[in-house]
């Protein structure tokens, strides 16, 4: 082994512990590709490189929708959007046994479709959904359940943050992975819609049914209901049928949400600024760790150590079947533990060289996008998985009468239609990529 | 107990405000670009740099951001390994983060300088409007200024402590 390569093992030791030993992931990233390429490079080329380094990585085009979609899911929280989704949902399936729940799954895909944040999507549609879960009787760890598994959608659905980041790691076409996002999304919805019918059935108290709505209400909640489509159709349709690129899409994203939050007197400047001030928060934590992510890269990079990682695992004599199902299985057990956003970016940039090397019969665009698909769902798993499952938090804490114990317990059966989602989409790609095939012609 | 000075207060207002400010530079940005798609797609009329007014505005607007989110503890870190720690323990290895903060603040203002002064020297300019791309470094060092002093702040009243000014935040 060479010395490069001897100091790159080192430095990926130093990450980890740094990391274990509750070192922010941006700053643990930061100190050792910064003494890494120090070390590697000689002092001179680093320090040079720092000159512009930062503002060159905080200025690049592409990432300008992170801050955009951001402050788009903050504004649509606070813009009552949730209400009139969760009320649509309601009217059109709330009457059916469950339907409740179901209503709240429809609602979180909806929000999810001008929303790239699962928290935000989460502890919005908690806010609109819980009293009614409890007007009606629900079980309680059949509505937090429902919820922080509908949370899930809010990443899946585009827009999607983790998935623009994902997309700039691996130089894929935004535009392409917002359109293999789609059909997935769509099956998680449906998977989660059948998990709460089968939960019914043979838990019937758990979702009682109740009197259906009338004539009149059904065709208000409906109507309601359109500005949220119109929004999503001029963000993501713009996107798909390529009006705009996805940073006008944004910022129009932002303007159409905010417009109907001051028609609806809902948004005012104090909720701008609250918006703004969370903006902040999100916006500056993603670009430290992209700015940390860089330098690591040029580090790991110098030191060869993803190239020998691929290499080695190619040499393994594995089938590109067993390594992949390796790979989402290591990501599944890192989504635990961690963050779903940092660990993307810590380890997107080790596992892609492996994943670019296995033979699937697709063109690398096209492993791109699929490999990007189901990393992006096995790590949100750990959103709704102990030991640091976030969106099970966040219900907990809205819900105060439900243990978290009773919520993680709720969750089981949508993340056993998760495991069935991950393994189709693993054995038929064509899943994933029909829509950007047809889409781009 | 330990009071705090009135210093400290104007501190955290400032570096809040400038968030705020840099915020406010993002809204811009996205009216900007919405006009400028929509010029764009109805009269074929796009506004003319918006591509490089994007990339300038958002980077300096995301520069204001990082002082705020060291104050408010937003940098995520794995807590999950460390669970079990007493809280002093706890503090001071938060306090390490900030201590990285620091001397990561500290180098790139130095270097944030130079290159500031290299984009004087050989003038680069935005390629539509013509914009000095130095304009840009002036913020962005007040930015990381704020970062270095936000640093300090956390490093005295790391997440965890008992009457810390920055719950409040």
């Amino acid at each position: 082994m060479g010395y490069e390569m001897m100091v790159g093992l080192t430095g990926l030791g130093c990450l980890i512990a740094l990391i274990a030993i509750r070192v922010p992931v941006a700053y643990s990233m930061i100190l050792v590709g910064g003494i890494g390429v120090t070390l590697l490079n000689g002092p001179a080329i680093f320090m040079s490189q720092l000159k512009d380094l930062a503002y060159i990585q905080f200025s690049i085009y592409d990432l300008s929708v992170v801050p955009m979609f951001v402050l788009m899911g903050n504004i649509a929280s606070q813009a009552g959007l949730s209400k009139e989704l969760f009320r649509a949902a309601n009217a059109w399936i709330g009457w059916a046994r469950g339907g409740v729940a179901m209503s709240a799954i429809l609602a979180c895909a909806g929000f999810g479709s001008v929303c790239g944040s699962s928290l935000a999507t989460a502890s919005t549609m908690g806010k609109v959904a819980l009293p009614e879960f409890e007007r009606y009787n629900y079980k309680g760890s059949l509505a937090t359940g429902t919820l922080a598994a509908g949370g899930v959608l809010g990443i899946l659905i585009p827009p999607s943050i983790v998935l623009v980041i994902y997309a700039i790691l691996v130089e894929a076409n935004i535009v392409t992975m917002f359109m293999a996002a789609f059909i997935p999304g769509a099956i998680a919805v449906i998977f989660f819609l059948i998990t709460i019918a089968i939960y019914v059935r043979f838990n019937p108290d758990a979702g009682p049914a109740r009197e259906a709505i009338n004539r009149h209400e059904f065709w208000t909640a409906t109507f309601g209901v359109l500005p949220v489509m119109l929004i999503f159709g001029a963000v993501i349709g713009g996107i798909y049928f390529g009006l705009y690129n996805p940073t006008p899409a944004a910022a129009i994203g932002v303007f159409l949400v905010s417009a109907y939050g001051f028609i609806k007197g809902t948004i005012r400047l104090q909720e701008i600024k609250v918006s703004l001030y969370d903006t902040a928060k999100t916006t500056g934590m993603v670009y430290l760790i992209l700015l940390g992510a860089e330098m690591l890269k040029i580090f790991m990079s110098r030191g060869g150590v993803p190239q020998a990682a691929a290499e080695a695992i190619a040499n393994s004599g594995l089938t590109p079947m067993v390594i992949l199902v390796l790979l989402l299985v290591a990501l599944i057990i890192l989504g635990c533990l961690m963050d779903s956003l940092s660990m993307i970016l810590l380890v997107i940039p080790f596992f892609w060289p492996v994943v670019s090397e296995l033979d699937f019969g697709l063109t690398e665009e096209e492993l791109k996008i699929w490999f990007g698909i189901l990393a992006l769902i096995v790590v949100e798993l750990g959103l709704i998985t102990p030991p640091v499952g976030m969106n099970v938090f966040v219900i907990s804490a809205m819900a105060k009468d439900v243990p978290m114990r009773e919520t993680f317990i709720g969750v089981l059966p949508f993340f056993g239609a998760e495991l069935v989602r991950v393994v189709l989409l693993v054995s038929f790609p064509v899943i994933t990529l029909w829509l950007p095939r047809f889409l781009s012609g | 107990m330990f009071a705090y000075s009135r210093w400290l207060d104007l501190l955290l207002t400032l570096i809040k405000a400038w968030a705020l400010l840099g915020g406010f530079l993002l809204l811009a940005v996205v009216l900007m670009t919405t006009y400028s798609a929509m010029a764009g797609f109805l009269i074929s009329k796009p506004f003319p740099g918006d591509f490089e007014l994007t990339q300038m505005g958002v980077a300096v607007a995301a520069f204001t951001f990082l002082p705020y989110c060291q104050l408010t503890f937003s940098n995520v870190s794995a807590d999950i390994f460390t669970a079990g720690a007493g809280p002093a323990t706890v503090r001071n290895l938060n306090r390490l983060g900030s201590l990285i903060a620091l001397i990561f603040s500290a180098l790139l203002i130095w270097r944030t300088y130079a290159g500031m002064l290299d984009y004087q020297t050989y003038l680069e300019l935005t390629t539509i409007l013509q914009i000095p791309l130095w304009y840009a470094f002036v913020p962005t060092l007040f930015s990381l200024f704020l970062l270095l002093i936000a640093s300090l702040i956390t490093l005295r009243y790391p997440l965890g402590s008992s009457n810390s000014p920055l719950t409040e935040i």
